[in-house]
């Protein structure tokens, strides 16, 4: 029997680089209530630009919301931890805010309490709403 | 006599690094020795109640937040740093409200190792933010 000789495949074409899915975007993909739309692109909005700014404070805030959201999705916290969390952190930020130029401290407060509120009491509901 | 010489030079590494350790404490601020002190107790109080599957303790928890209370009353009372006062009464505020919900889920048998790992994780960060905090 003659050595089986390998075929040469033509190359796959190669996908254009893509922005990597975060495990947020898969969950909030999952709500297709129309109605929340503006909700989850404010939401995703806020969440990269508080990642994108140089205070830690920023980031680490919006790193908690976003895997208290994902572990929210899978169940591992529910609705009345989430709101606890989200009052922690409110009463945090309230605090960094405080210490903020007077110039800076509506950026801040969008960054950090408006980003919570709009995550508690937007999109929390629809998500726990879509897990029953 | 080789094992001898070996067992002499560890037990004085140890003298020399528990001296070293000891220095490190007494030099640091008092008030930050109470931070560390509060942040452990906040810790193992989580550690002890949020625990899945743990039948609730009633009265072992009261105790517990009693103790802790009261560790934060003393804190805020002995507090030399005036502009700290806002920080400890603040912290005293955080462990009060961690306390009812742990107390609200652990009596309904409603704990989850994410709830323990996130109160944690709440705990070390305002502690670490606390810290940070100038004293004077």
């Amino acid at each position: 029997m003659p050595p089986r000789r390998k075929q040469n495949k033509p190359p796959k074409p190669r996908l254009k680089k893509q922005k990597k899915k975060s495990e947020l975007d898969s969950v909030l993909d999952q709500i297709n209530d129309s109605t929340v739309a503006d909700a989850k692109k404010e939401l995703q909005d806020l969440l990269a630009d508080a990642k994108g700014n140089s205070a830690t404070f920023f980031q680490q805030n919006a790193q908690k919301l976003e895997e208290r959201l994902v572990l929210l999705s899978k169940g591992e916290l529910d609705q009345d931890d989430f709101n606890f969390f989200v009052e922690n952190q409110k009463r945090a930020a309230q605090i960094f805010i405080d210490s903020q130029r007077p110039q800076e401290q509506e950026r801040a407060e969008r960054l950090t309490i408006h980003v919570l509120e709009v995550a508690a009491t937007k999109i929390v509901p629809v998500l726990i709403a879509a897990a029953l | 006599m080789n094992s001898k010489n070996t067992i002499a030079r560890t037990t004085f590494l140890c003298a020399v690094a528990f001296a070293l350790a000891s220095c490190a404490t007494v030099t640091k601020p008092g008030s930050d020795v109470t931070l560390e002190n509060l942040r452990s107790f906040e810790i193992s109080f989580v550690d002890q109640f949020a625990v899945p599957g743990k039948r609730f303790d009633a009265a072992a928890f009261d105790a517990k937040v009693a103790e802790g209370n009261a560790k934060f009353q003393d804190a805020i009372k002995n507090e030399k740093f005036k502009a700290r006062l806002p920080v400890l009464k603040d912290l005293a505020n955080q462990f009060k409200a961690e306390a009812a919900h742990l107390r609200k889920k652990a009596s309904t048998g409603k704990i989850t190792k994410s709830l323990a790992a996130e109160m944690k994780r709440d705990i070390n960060d305002n502690f670490d933010n606390a810290t940070a905090k100038k004293t004077e």
